[in-house]
C-alpha cells in the first residue's frame, strides 16, 4: 500500500512539473505579446557609455511622446552577436529586441549571413546623407540601408603629459611622427620613468590592424580574398609591432580588463585606440589623472608609401530588427533623436564624451568646447578633423578570421617558434581554409 | 498475444505500469537529447555559411583532415587528457584513502573542503584562476616574495605555462569530485578483508594493491570514463582562462567548435562534423576502457 501511495505522489509531482514547464512557456509568450502591443521599444547595447547615450535619447523622445517607453537592456557585444545568430538560425526572430547595437567590424558579416534579421531603412526617411559616408557604407548591402551609424571609430593616441614631461617630452614631440621616432622616444621614456608607452591585449592584433589601415594596407583584395603573403606593408607593420613588444615599449595585457586597468591605474604612459577609449580613460578613480591627458594622432608607418597618422578602430551602428512590430515607431524614434537632434548629440558629447558620426552635430559649439580632463584642449573637434583623413581599405566579412590568424602569427613569431615568413604563410592558409567553405 | 482483451495478466499489468513511469523521462530524453543528436548528424553532412546549407556528403569530414587548427586543438585536448586525468585520479584515490582513515578527526570538514571546488561555477573559477596567474597576479607576487622566482612569469602568455595553468586549474576543480566516488567505493569494502590481510601479515602497500585497488576497479572505471568524457569536451577553461591562446596552444576541440560556429562566419555543418568526431572518440575510448578495465 505504502508503495502505491509513494508511486502516486511521484507521478503527481512529475505531471505537475511537466505542467509547470508548459505553463511557464505560455506566460513568457504572453508577456512577449504584451510588450509588442504596448508602445515600448526594447534596445540592446553594451557598455555604460552606449547604454547612457541610448537612455538619454529615450528621455528626449519620451518627453515628447509620453506614452512610449524606451527600455534599454545592457547586453555584451559578443552576446548580441551570438543571440542574433542563434535566433536567426532557429527562426525565432521574435525573441530579438526592437533595436540593437552592432559592432561595425562584424556588421557586414551579419548583414550578409543573416539578412532576414535586419529591417531595411532605405526609404524610412532617416537622412543617411547626414552621416559620415564611410560609416554609412558599412551597413549598406546591395544599395540598401540597414543601420543608423553611431559612434566614431577614429583612432587617437592618448598620452599622460605628466609622465612625458618627467622624461623631458611634450605632446608635440609625439605628434605627426613615425613609428621609428616613436620607438626612440619610447625607449627613452621607458629608461627614465620605467613606464611602457603603450598597452594592448595579448593575442588581439587590434593595434596591428590600426597600423595597417593607417598606411592604407589591405589584407583583403578587391574580391574579398585574403592577401597576407607577399604583402610588404604587413611585414613592415608586424616588425614595428614586434619591436614595440620586444623593447618593452608596448606592454601586453592578458585581457580587456587588464588593459583598462593598466590605463586607469596609471601603469602606462598612453594608448592608441578608437576615440571611444576616452570614456575608459575618464573612468579612472585616480583624481590626479585629470588634466594630465592629451590627445594626438598615431605614429605613421615610416616611409611606407601612403602612410598617414590616421586610422580607424571599432565603432558601432544601430539596427532595427525585422521582427520589430513597431517599425514605424522605431524609425520615428531615430528620426527624432539620433538622426536630427544636434542638442542630443551635444548632450551625450559633453556628459559622456560620445563622439558620433552625425555630421551636422560636428559644427555645433559643443565640439569646440575644451575638455578639462584632456589638458583644456578642444579634443572633440580635433578627433573629428582626424576622421576625414583615414585611408580606406578593403574589408570583408572574414574580419574575425583574419584578426585571429594574425594574432596567432604574431604570437608564434614572438615566441620564436616560427619565422615571420612562415607565420604569415600559415595565417594565409588558415584564413583561406575558413573562406574556402 | 493470445490473452483475452478483458483481463491482463499480472506481468502485463506490471509492464504497462513500468512503461508508463518510464514514458515521460523517455520522451524528454528523446526530444532533448536524441532528436538533436540525429539532427546534428544530418547537419554534419551539409556545408555552407549560416542558414544557406546544402548537402555535401562527407565533405566536412574530409575537410577536417586538412584543418591545421583542428589538429592543434586535438593534440592540446589529448595532452590534457594524458597528463591531467592520471594525476587527478591518483590524487583523488590518495585523498580518499586519507579521509577514509578511521582515526581521522574533523573528517566532515576535510571532505567538504576538498569537495567544495566542485560547487564553484566553471566560468567563475576560470576567471579567478586567470586573475591569480596574471602577470601582476597573486601567484607571481607570492613566488617572487618567497624568492622562488627572480622575475614575474607571464604564465598565460607562454605556451607551456599556459597549458600547465589549465592542468592545475582542472586538477583543483575536479579532484574532489572524483574523490567522493572513491570514498563511496572504499566504504563498500568490508573491513574484515583488511583484518584478514593484516593477520596474514600484509603491509599497507600490499593491502592497497591487492585489496583496495581490485575492489575499487568499478569506481576507477567509472571515474576514468567520466574524466575522459569531460576532458574531451573541455570548453569553459579554454575560453575563459586562456582564450585558447597564445597562438592556439591551449585551444580545445569544443572551443574550436564554438569559434567555428559563433566567432567566424558560421559553419554549422562543419562544427557538427567536429562534434561527431568527439562523440566517436568518447565512444571508442569508453569501449576500450570497458573491455580492458571491467573483468567481472
Amino acid at each position: 500500500m505504502k508503495k502505491k501511495i509513494v508511486a502516486l505522489l511521484v507521478s503527481a509531482v512529475m505531471t505537475l512539473s511537466l505542467l509547470a514547464c508548459g505553463g511557464g512557456k505560455e506566460t513568457s509568450g504572453d508577456s512577449g505579446d504584451d510588450s509588442s502591443k504596448g508602445q515600448e521599444l526594447t534596445v540592446w547595447c553594451w557598455d555604460a557609455f552606449n547604454v547612457d547615450a541610448m537612455k538619454k535619447a529615450g528621455e528626449i523622445y519620451t518627453a515628447k511622446n509620453p506614452d512610449v517607453k524606451i527600455n534599454v537592456v545592457e547586453t555584451v557585444s559578443a552576446d548580441i552577436q551570438t543571440l542574433v545568430q542563434t535566433y536567426a538560425m532557429s527562426n525565432n526572430l521574435d525573441a530579438l529586441p526592437d533595436i540593437f547595437l552592432m559592432d561595425d567590424q562584424v556588421f557586414a558579416k551579419y548583414l550578409q549571413n543573416y539578412p532576414e534579421v535586419f529591417a531595411e531603412l532605405t526609404n524610412s526617411g532617416i537622412p543617411f546623407s547626414d552621416f559620415a559616408s564611410a560609416k554609412v557604407a558599412n551597413s549598406v548591402r546591395d544599395g540598401k540601408n540597414y543601420g543608423v551609424p553611431y559612434d566614431s571609430n577614429t583612432v587617437i593616441a592618448c598620452y599622460r603629459t605628466d609622465y612625458l614631461s618627467e622624461a623631458g617630452y611634450t605632446i608635440k614631440d609625439l605628434t605627426d611622427i613615425t613609428w621609428d621616432q616613436f620607438i626612440t622616444i619610447g625607449e627613452d621614456v621607458l629608461a627614465k620613468t620605467g613606464m611602457p608607452m603603450l598597452t594592448n591585449v595579448q593575442g588581439e592584433p587590434d593595434l596591428l590592424n590600426m597600423i595597417l589601415q593607417s598606411a592604407g594596407i589591405s589584407v583583403f583584395d578587391e574580391k574579398g580574398n585574403i592577401s597576407l603573403v607577399n604583402n610588404d606593408g604587413l611585414v613592415e607593420a608586424m616588425n614595428v609591432y614586434m619591436e614595440l613588444v620586444e623593447k618593452g615599449i608596448l606592454q601586453e595585457q592578458t585581457d580587456w580588463s587588464g588593459y583598462q586597468g593598466s590605463i586607469n591605474n596609471g601603469n602606462v604612459v598612453g594608448t592608441i585606440n578608437g576615440s571611444w577609449i576616452c570614456a575608459t580613460i575618464m573612468s579612472t578613480d585616480q583624481a590626479e589623472q585629470e588634466g594630465n591627458w592629451a590627445v594626438t594622432n598615431m605614429p605613421k608607418l615610416n616611409d611606407y608609401p601612403g602612410a598617414t597618422n590616421y586610422s580607424a578602430q571599432g565603432g558601432s551602428t544601430w539596427a532595427i530588427a525585422s521582427s520589430c512590430d513597431n517599425y514605424d515607431l522605431a524609425v520615428d524614434f531615430f528620426k527624432e533623436t539620433w538622426a536630427s537632434s544636434t542638442e542630443f548629440y551635444d548632450s551625450i558629447l559633453t556628459s559622456l564624451g560620445a563622439i558620433a558620426t552625425y555630421l551636422p552635430a560636428a559644427s555645433s559649439d559643443a565640439y569646440n568646447e575644451v575638455s578639462a580632463y584632456f589638458g583644456n584642449e578642444a579634443i572633440y573637434s580635433k578627433i573629428v578633423s582626424f576622421g576625414g583623413k583615414i585611408p580606406t581599405i578593403n574589408k570583408g566579412i572574414y574580419w574575425s578570421e583574419e584578426k585571429e590568424a594574425l594574432g596567432v602569427a604574431l604570437a608564434n613569431v614572438m615566441s620564436g617558434k616560427l619565422d615571420l615568413e612562415t607565420a604569415i604563410k600559415e595565417a594565409q592558409s588558415t584564413v583561406e581554409f575558413n573562406i574556402g567553405m | 498475444m493470445k490473452t483475452s482483451r478483458k483481463g491482463l495478466t499480472v506481468n502485463q499489468k506490471y509492464n504497462i505500469t513500468g512503461w508508463t513511469f518510464l514514458l515521460p523521462a523517455a520522451i524528454l530524453i528523446f526530444a532533448m537529447n536524441f532528436y538533436p543528436m540525429i539532427q546534428a548528424l544530418i547537419l554534419s553532412f551539409k556545408s555552407g555559411i549560416g542558414n544557406n546549407l546544402k548537402f555535401n556528403g562527407l565533405y566536412n569530414y574530409s575537410r577536417l583532415l586538412e584543418d591545421r587548427v583542428f589538429w592543434t586543438s586535438f593534440k592540446n585536448t589529448f595532452l590534457y587528457l594524458l597528463i591531467q586525468v592520471p594525476i587527478m585520479l591518483a590524487l583523488a584515490i590518495f585523498l580518499a584513502l586519507l579521509l577514509n582513515k578511521k582515526d581521522l578527526k574533523c573528517k566532515g570538514l576535510f571532505r567538504t573542503a576538498i569537495f567544495l571546488p566542485c560547487c564553484t561555477a566553471l566560468v567563475s573559477y576560470s576567471i579567478i584562476f586567470k586573475t591569480l596567474f596574471s602577470f601582476d597576479g597573486y601567484i607571481n607576487t607570492v613566488l617572487l616574495n618567497l624568492g622562488i622566482i627572480s622575475s614575474r612569469i607571464n604564465w598565460l602568455g607562454q605556451e607551456e605555462t599556459a597549458k600547465i595553468v589549465i592542468i592545475i586549474a582542472l586538477i583543483w576543480r575536479w579532484t574532489g569530485y572524483n574523490m567522493v566516488f572513491y570514498l563511496a567505493g572504499l566504504q563498500n569494502i568490508d573491513d574484515s578483508l583488511y583484518e584478514a590481510a593484516k593477520i596474514d601479515g600484509a603491509g599497507s602497500v600490499k593491502t592497497f594493491f591487492k585489496i583496495t585497488m581490485p575492489l575499487l576497479r568499478p569506481t576507477i572505471l567509472l571515474t576514468t570514463i567520466m574524466s575522459i568524457n569531460g576532458t574531451l569536451q573541455l570548453f569553459d577553461e579554454s575560453v575563459n582562462l586562456t582564450g585558447g591562446g597564445p597562438a592556439n596552444s591551449t585551444l580545445t576541440m569544443s572551443h574550436y567548435i564554438y569559434k567555428v560556429s559563433f566567432e567566424y562566419n558560421p559553419q554549422f555543418g562543419y562544427a557538427a562534423a567536429m562534434s561527431y568526431i568527439i562523440f566517436i572518440l568518447v565512444a571508442v575510448l569508453s569501449f576500450i576502457q570497458m573491455k580492458v578495465g571491467d573483468k567481472r
